[in-house]
């Protein structure tokens, strides 16, 4: 439908197509007829081609389901009827939001299946491969997120894993969330998260085997905190959370940059009140830091690329547009092979004005969006029998904020596995964990 | 005309190959996980631990243990008890399918030559006993009778990694290393080892 318009508009400027007016009027020459149908047909293919990718892009975007507000209900329906590429996104969001209603086997089979996929994506990858293409977003990917995200998904598979006993595993898990950002672009932000050396050395001593190195790299990177002795006799290990995480957000002139958005935390420390004892636990990791720190991606170094072609082959077909136009007023009245070129550069102008609105620089903003800001960690020897934990999440003066207690009951065996709590300043309360 | 459609063409495809966006990137399609060392061949979906080491190493394992002089020479068949395997890697795995496929495998080949007792079952065994004790279900034997084996060898193994990860791909090495302990002397009677090492990069979308 919208090339005829288009054609018709070409069809009534004289110039382009009709002989000098002084000696021929208004008829149109053999040859100008001839350069009009092929000028037509170049400007048909060429809104053919934009339309087709035009087309392309809006057939792979599908929708998911609507949402209804309780991620307990989205997600798992995001994760059977949404886009394929967006499934890790909703595992992750859904396990998140599992783990803090305390929901430990639905968040273990999430995260199970997220970090499948995350450990299979070496190697050619169609989808990953549109996401580089010129004329696809970097969100046609399937999404398995950041490092920091990813590093993320194996830390709270950690805690199930230590959850159930399986020691090793949690160590394996906080190994891996070490090793998602083991690359960053700059070697001090490499690996450096606190939480994670610090448990796999806990873990480590609990096999009997030599946690120093661990230990001395948590030591080593934690910022504004004491980390407490390592203990292998603690049998309760409380991991805490807290404080808004980041979000992504595209910068400029086409969005391709990707950025993050960080909002301060009202939460700043919790308080552990159980079995007579009160502990009070001060961050040690931060999201957001970590997010920040990472520094460039291979991507944004294609989808600066990206951008580059975008505003090359805009200024082309400006300046073709224009070259032409003058070449074809130029030209007018005196020789026609100067209207044809004139033509052919409005025309190419038009068609890389084209491409130029088709490419798509855009950065991927898909995040997993209900990660918290901080993590902190409390390591208590408690008799055996029931206990209930009161936590208080504290603001700036360390006065409790209203609406973030949570009371956590639960009961601690006389022999066995440790008894792990996981409290989030979002979590349901009461809870029996 | 044919100069007009040339210029255009050429401007076009100037257009498309200054625009190429991956250009400058090192392998932009990434590189397909190798498997460095391998008896098996097989598609390899990561650089973790996968079906086919699995099944490489399990065999491997079987047969060394079959050929030890106590096993192969014992008048009477060894009793082995499987200690859950400790993993020290940074891959989360379900340790104990290794004990289970070299259990598997020597009682399928050695015919009798190794016992192995099933520890894992022992509550039910034990509910069993009582129930046959308290004469609440029949019993082919005296089970005042204290008929449960104690073991003769523990089987047990531990998978260690090295793993490195930089902007030209991820590399990890495992070591699976199998161990058979004398119960009375606490000697490690036999021991062997398989190694894999693997290397993968993915897309540049994800780098």
């Amino acid at each position: 439908m919208v090339p005829t318009p288009a054609i018709a508009r070409m069809n009534c400027k004289p110039g382009f197509h009709v002989g000098h007016q002084g000696q021929q009027g208004f008829r149109p020459s053999v040859r100008g007829i001839r350069a009009t149908r092929w000028l037509a047909i170049l400007l048909l293919a060429s809104w053919v081609t934009l339309s087709w990718l035009l087309t392309g892009c809006a057939a792979s975007r599908s929708q998911g389901p609507p949402l209804t507000g309780d991620i307990l209900v989205d997600g798992p329906r995001a994760i059977a009827e949404g886009p394929a590429r967006d499934r890790v996104l909703w595992q992750y969001r859904t396990a998140a939001a599992a783990l803090r209603q305390g929901r430990f086997d639905l968040a273990r089979t999430l995260l199970d299946e997220a970090l499948l996929t995350l450990q299979g994506i070496h190697g050619p990858n169609p989808e990953a491969r549109r996401a580089r293409s010129l004329f696809r977003p970097e969100s046609v990917k399937p999404f398995i997120g950041e490092p920091y995200e990813r590093s993320m998904a194996y830390i709270y598979r950690g805690i199930l894993y230590w959850r159930d006993g399986e020691l090793d595993n949690a160590r394996a898990c906080f190994r891996s969330a070490q090793f998602e950002d083991s690359d960053a672009e700059q070697r001090t932000y490499a690996g450096d998260w606190v939480l994670p050396d610090f448990l796999e050395a806990l873990a480590t001593a609990k096999l009997g085997g030599d946690p120093s190195d661990a230990l001395r790299r948590a030591q080593t990177n934690v910022r504004g905190a004491t980390l407490p002795p390592l203990d292998p006799s603690v049998n309760v290990l409380v991991f805490l959370e807290f404080g808004p995480g980041p979000l992504k957000y595209a910068a400029g002139e086409h969005g391709e940059q990707l950025r993050f958005r960080t909002a301060p935390s009202p939460v700043k420390s919790a308080r552990l009140q159980v079995a007579g004892l009160t502990v009070t636990a001060a961050p040690v990791d931060d999201v957001n830091f970590q997010a920040t720190t990472r520094g460039g991606r291979v991507m944004d170094h294609i989808l600066g690329n990206k951008a580059v072609f975008k505003d090359t082959a805009d200024t082309v077909g400006d300046a073709a547009i224009l070259g032409g136009a003058v070449l074809a007023v130029a030209g007018h009245g005196r020789k026609s092979a100067a209207d044809e070129a004139g033509a052919a550069l409005v025309l190419a102008g038009l068609a890389s004005k084209l491409l130029a609105a088709a490419t798509m620089p855009q950065a991927d903003t898909r995040a997993w969006d209900n990660l918290p800001q901080f993590l902190s960690f409390v390591q208590l020897r408690l008799p055996p029998g029931d206990h209930t934990a009161v936590v208080e999440f504290l603001g700036p003066n360390a006065q409790p904020l209203p609406d973030r207690t949570k009371t956590i009951h639960f009961r601690v065996p006389a022999e066995g596995r440790d008894v792990v709590l996981f409290v989030s300043d979002t979590s349901a309360t009461p809870q029996h964990q | 005309m044919k100069s007009t459609i040339l210029c255009s063409a050429l401007l076009m495809g100037s257009l498309w190959l200054t625009g190429c966006a991956s250009s400058g990137v090192k392998n932009p399609s990434g590189v397909p996980v190798t498997r460095l060392n391998p008896d098996e061949q097989g598609f390899v979906a990561g650089t973790g631990i996968e079906s086919q080491d699995l099944v490489a190493v399990a065999d491997k394992m079987a047969r060394s243990i079959l050929a030890i002089p106590q096993i192969a020479n014992a008048p009477t068949p060894p009793v082995v008890v499987l200690d859950p395997v400790e993993n020290k890697t940074r891959f989360p795995i379900n340790k104990d399918i290794f004990l289970t496929r070299i259990r598997a495998q020597l009682n399928s080949r050695a015919q009798g030559k190794v016992i192995f007792l099933a520890r894992d079952r022992m509550a039910t065994l034990e509910k069993e006993r009582n129930l046959k004790r308290e004469g609440a279900v029949t019993a082919s034997a005296d089970p005042q009778v204290q008929e449960f084996k104690g073991a003769d060898y523990f089987l047990t193994g531990t998978l260690e990694g090295l793993s490195t990860r930089t902007r030209a791909g991820t590399s990890d090495y495992i070591l699976y290393a199998f161990q058979l302990i004398d119960a009375r002397t606490s000697a490690i009677v036999w021991e062997d080892m398989a190694e894999v090492k693997k290397q993968g990069l993915e897309d540049a979308a994800y780098r």
